[in-house]
């Protein structure tokens, strides 16, 4: 291995370390969370409601579930990671070898990358267990949870970036992303709500992220896939773009 | 018609940090350091000291003037020229969650040391610094002391040609202290330069080839300590300091004769 391959390796072991430490919060906690998920709106109102659009609702409402773990983790562990070594100065190590802007930010939002895979990989073997769940496009389904997961770790690492107390990034996870993840349609099809609602619920960007894993999964899509899977990819490319140069600017990180 | 500089170790040319807030922490600081230097940089708290190594390490960014790592850049050329930096912050950085062993295996792998190097120097730093039954505690859980040695241990993970040791004694014991400065004393006879900051006259007097003093932002005396304090016609390195960081009325022979009279 060259030393800029060790240099990277480790930048993004100590990522991965990092969760590994704290699994019980990092694992343990977002999959006893989708699994009580599962239990109240498959099993208990699953039941009730019967099937979506042809679809069983338990089935219908796992490919939201497995994005959102994906997503809410990446974005989780990055946000935390970076402002936590920021607060405790450890991040000057870092920042002091000879790593590059573009190998810092990637080591950085491949840690919550691997902490959301994980985290969706489990579901989607728990949720196998418990219901048959088909993977009608897999040649969707992939690039698009890949896309979901390198966005999210975008985003975490622009509020950890931006963020100068705790307050910041739980505001960013509890008062944006969840409401949006919610409201995007992982319950429920957007069709079923009434207007202006089901409008505005396409101004919701997760709402497409959504349809692209359901589609993935079950075949269904409310929203054209190869529109979805373009505008993600562009999303995704303009929020890298915008860290690299935070990085590569220093802003936030070096005085 | 090209010419030609005898490369040094550190070589920093009229460096300029204005703060976004506007504070202007280095107002055209040089400062040449030849290799197998021990160089010793004094100030006052708020003087530029901690600023000028954060310009040295990447850790902040220059508004103005070069730095040269042997002869690499400091901003362009970064990567050769951090390769060759260790540095021992003045406030512990350690990561809690970290082991005292993860901390150096990191540290090195981060400079691209293959896995038994690190393996084989880990083992060798613990030793030296007296940290190898707390190899496996993690990071929070260590005194201050050992936080200090840690942090030192780690500067030294990759075998840097300059060793920047910011305030290391500070809040030590006078044993650890005086390890440290035999520590320091050996490397640097092993051929490392070293660029220290301190606030302990005696410390730098005893160890230093040459100091600088700063004072807002700006070298006002440079030399050897007996240079220094001949130069300022003083008895003393304290007494030469004082004059030149506006503080005379500090001095202990001035007190005196205020006590006489």
């Amino acid at each position: 291995m060259s030393a800029g391959q060790i240099r990277f390796a480790t930048l993004w072991r100590r990522e991965v370390n990092r969760f590994m430490k704290i699994k019980k919060q990092t694992i343990g906690a977002p999959l006893l969370e989708t699994f009580l998920y599962i239990s109240v709106f498959g099993a208990a109102l699953g039941s009730r409601v019967g099937d979506l659009h042809g679809i069983d609702y338990v089935v219908f409402v796992i490919p939201g579930l497995i994005m959102m773990a994906w997503s809410i983790n990446s974005f989780a562990n990055n946000s935390s990671s970076i402002l936590q070594q920021k607060f405790q100065g450890a991040i000057q190590d870092q920042l002091s070898s000879p790593a590059s802007p573009l190998e810092l930010l990637l080591a950085f939002s491949l840690g919550g990358f691997m902490r959301g895979l994980l985290v969706a990989l489990l579901t989607f073997l728990a949720a196998s267990l418990l219901v048959d769940l088909p993977v009608d496009h897999i040649l969707v389904l992939i690039p698009a949870l890949f896309l979901v997961g390198f966005f999210f770790s975008q985003l975490g690492v622009l509020i950890g970036v931006r963020a100068e107390q705790f307050d910041d990034v739980a505001f960013a996870q509890t008062f944006v992303l969840q409401p949006l993840i919610f409201l995007g349609g992982v319950f429920y099809s957007a069709s079923l709500l009434p207007q202006p609602f089901q409008t505005l619920t396409h101004f919701n960007p997760i709402f497409y992220m959504i349809n692209l894993v359901r589609y993935g999964f079950v075949g269904f899509s409310e929203v054209s896939v190869a529109l979805s899977l373009l505008a993600l990819t562009a999303a995704t490319a303009v929020l890298f773009a915008v860290n690299l140069r935070l990085f590569s600017r220093g802003y936030r990180l070096r005085a | 018609m090209r010419r030609f500089r005898a490369m040094n170790a550190l070589d920093i040319e009229e460096l300029e940090k204005r703060y976004p807030t506007g504070v202007e922490a280095l107002r055209g600081v040089s400062l040449r350091i030849a290799p197998g230097e021990l160089f010793g940089l004094l100030g006052p708290n708020g003087a530029g000291k901690s600023t000028l190594i954060h310009c040295t390490t990447g850790l902040a960014q220059p508004t103005g003037g070069t730095i040269q790592v042997f002869g690499h850049d400091a901003i362009g050329d970064y990567g050769p020229a951090r390769q060759a930096v260790g540095l021992a912050p003045q406030e512990p950085n350690l990561d809690w969650f970290l082991t005292v062993e993860e901390t150096l295996d990191y540290h090195a792998g981060y400079f691209g040391m293959p896995k038994r190097e690190r393996r084989e120097r880990t083992a060798e730093l613990l030793e030296t610094f007296s940290l190898t039954e707390k190899a496996d505690e993690r990071t929070r859980t260590l005194s201050g002391g050992m936080k200090r040695r840690l942090i030192l241990a780690r500067a030294m993970m990759h075998r840097p040609r300059l060793l920047i040791l910011d305030e290391p004694t500070a809040g030590v014991d006078v044993e650890l202290r005086l390890e440290l400065w035999h520590y320091v004393q050996r490397i640097n006879q092993e051929g490392t330069t070293i660029l220290l900051t301190t606030h302990y006259l005696e410390e730098a007097e005893q160890l230093c080839d040459r100091i600088a003093f700063i004072n807002e932002g700006q070298i006002v005396g440079e030399g050897t300590s007996a240079e220094l304090a001949a130069r300022y016609g003083a008895a003393s390195l304290e007494d030469a300091y004082l004059a030149l960081v506006g503080r005379k009325e500090l001095s202990r022979s001035h007190i005196e004769v205020e006590a006489v009279s």
